[in-house]
């Protein structure tokens, strides 16, 4: 700790300052959260009543033991299951085709690199909708309309010029004079890829697999465009149809049972996903 | 750290002409997915934009209408109403949220006890599933029981604010609920800029006698300038796309106070279902969006050239 407690007054003040900043920056920020979390563990008459409890007396599970009954009309538990599955397709797929892309523009000569590169960007600078309703038309005839494809299609298409992009420069991160010793010892393209490339690469497919996990489980969109049937269901879509619902607290505990695991993932792997951004500022 | 400098031609083992055969098939399946799920829509989008467009019983083109769909869109009230809370909207959403992230990066930037703790928590806002952080809001935002009323009653205010009652406040309620989602990201952004700029700099223009704030507005502010502005860009082509933080607080209303160019299109298209005009105001959207980032990517150009970069 270099801050020791200066002798002047100004150093103090300096001090109580930055505390008080960043006491209210905790609050802003975490008080949305701790808000809906509260609301999940009270009992509904105490959800409506004016006087407004910020510190919970008591915990009430019972509203998260409702969203899982089979009652209750929105499958909570399937529709998990649904978003865990689009999601883990979606991120190793995006990952295993933006990852030798990435390799192959950043490190070799590909024809039109330039041009590639710069529609990717400029594709994510478009609005969804643009795309989104001739694939609507699509989706229907093709009879994708209501299946995981339907769903992992689009995800994998809207997830892939981001993911190249990031891989990108994990990519560029990797110092060419390793990959030169290794052609000199006489390694081949694929020897080179999984021997040296892609174990270098790991903490990047690492993080590129959270991102198009976590993308795929928040999107709202399509899913709510391209299916109707409750078999389908995936959680964010199950969250907005219980919002029709007029228990809170049960939608709030929804809430929370949607966002814990991207949560969970952003919380641990903090430092994973740092990377991603300062990878990016250095460009 | 030019880009042809890094490009490395693959020459051991095998001629140059197949290796940039191995490097065109690695990138084409990436290419392929990108064409069948952006190009060709965005070609059928355009094709949308100037036809007249039969959805039931079944998807039929019936006619083209020349520039019909767009002429009606420009003539349109509503879509001009749409337009101008685009804007403010995007304006409105970059602004605060650079501000407050670049406040709140400097703040990160200090050593201080619980740094790490801060760190985590600013990043948990852009965590929460754009649905979820909706549904949270609704909550916040309640009228009679909901968390933000019961705060102000709590240091002795009426409360009685119905966040999401006029168009106005509705659309200032849209805001404070994406400005919140946004600030980690920006915060991250900014604060990795400022680990970049070098601490000696700062130092040296501390003794040359430049104050705080005089150390912040010409030394600081200008090298951070290129870290700020691709922010910026970011931040502006998503107020652009925002949808479901609307969709879920507001549906557009009340009385189109929060229906911006995005979910107009959508309206269009899915409510309507009128794609004829959907396609036309998507790509009106569209046309203002690369009209403003590429005056962002200017500024980007000069700001680099300015921090010497």
């Amino acid at each position: 700790m270099a801050a020791l407690v200066g002798t002047s007054a100004g150093r103090r003040l300096k001090r109580v300052l930055t505390y008080g900043a960043a006491v209210l920056v905790l609050v802003v920020t975490a008080f949305p959260l701790y808000g809906i979390i509260l609301t999940s563990i009270q009992t509904e008459p105490d959800i409506r009543s004016v006087d407004v409890a910020f510190i919970p007396t008591y915990i009430e599970t019972e509203h998260y033991q409702r969203i899982f009954d089979e009652a209750s009309g929105i499958p909570v538990a399937e529709s998990m299951v649904n978003s865990l599955v689009v999601a883990l397709a979606t991120a190793f797929l995006t990952v295993a085709i933006a990852v030798p892309a990435a390799y192959a523009l950043h490190r070799m000569s590909v024809p039109g690199r330039r041009i590639i590169l710069g529609g990717f960007a400029a594709i994510y600078i478009l609005p969804t909708l643009l795309f989104v309703l001739p694939l609507f038309i699509a989706v229907v005839q093709l009879g994708l309309y209501d299946t995981y494809i339907g769903l992992v299609l689009p995800y994998v298409a809207f997830t892939l010029p981001f993911m190249v992009w990031i891989m990108g420069s994990f990519v560029r991160a990797i110092p060419v004079e390793v990959e030169e010793m290794a052609r000199i010892d006489g390694a081949g393209l694929r020897q080179l890829m999984f021997r040296i490339i892609i174990p270098l690469l790991r903490p990047g497919i690492f993080a590129g697999l959270l991102l198009g996990f976590i993308l795929a489980w928040v999107e709202f969109l399509t899913p709510l465009l391209f299916t109707s049937d409750l078999s389908i269901l995936t959680v964010t879509l199950g969250l907005f149809r219980s919002t029709m619902d007029i228990a809170i607290g049960q939608l709030a505990a929804a809430t929370v049972i949607t966002a814990l695991p991207v949560i969970l993932i952003t919380a641990i792997f903090q430092r994973n996903i740092s990377e991603v951004v300062t990878a990016g500022v250095e460009r | 750290m030019t880009p042809q400098a890094e490009v490395v031609e693959v020459r051991a083992g095998w001629t140059r002409r197949r290796g940039r055969l191995v490097a065109a098939a690695m990138v084409a399946p990436a290419v392929l997915v990108v064409c069948g799920v952006y190009a060709y829509p965005a070609l059928s989008t355009l094709a949308y934009s100037v036809s007249k467009i039969d959805l039931s019983p079944r998807f039929r083109i019936e006619g083209f209408v020349w520039l019909r769909n767009f002429i009606n869109q420009l003539t349109d009230p509503h879509f001009w109403q749409a337009t101008w809370i685009t804007i403010y909207f995007g304006v409105m959403l970059c602004l605060l949220t650079v501000v407050l992230s670049f406040l709140i990066a400097l703040l990160l930037n200090k050593t201080f006890f619980g740094r790490g703790l801060l760190r985590v928590t600013v990043l948990l806002p852009w965590a929460v599933p754009p649905v979820a952080s909706g549904v949270l809001w609704v909550q916040m935002f309640h009228a009679e029981f909901g968390f933000l009323n019961g705060l102000i009653r709590a240091f002795g205010g009426e409360g009685g604010i119905i966040w999401l009652g006029g168009s106005t406040i509705a659309l200032h309620s849209v805001l404070i609920t994406e400005v919140w989602r946004w600030i980690p990201f920006a915060t991250l952004f900014i604060l990795a800029g400022l680990q970049i700029v070098p601490k000696s700099v700062r130092e040296a223009a501390a003794i040359d006698g430049a104050g705080s704030w005089r150390g912040f507005r010409h030394v600081t502010f200008p090298l951070m300038l290129p870290v700020v502005v691709p922010v910026v860009i970011f931040l502006f082509v998503w107020a652009m796309k925002v949808f479901d933080t609307i969709f879920v607080l507001t549906r557009g209303g009340p009385t189109r106070g929060t229906t911006t160019l995005n979910f107009l299109t959508y309206r269009q298209g899915f409510v309507q279902f009128d794609f004829g005009n959907a396609a036309a105001t998507a790509y009106l959207l569209s046309a203002l969006t690369v009209v403003v980032i590429a005056g962002l990517g200017w500024m980007l150009a000069r700001s680099r050239k300015l921090a010497g970069m």
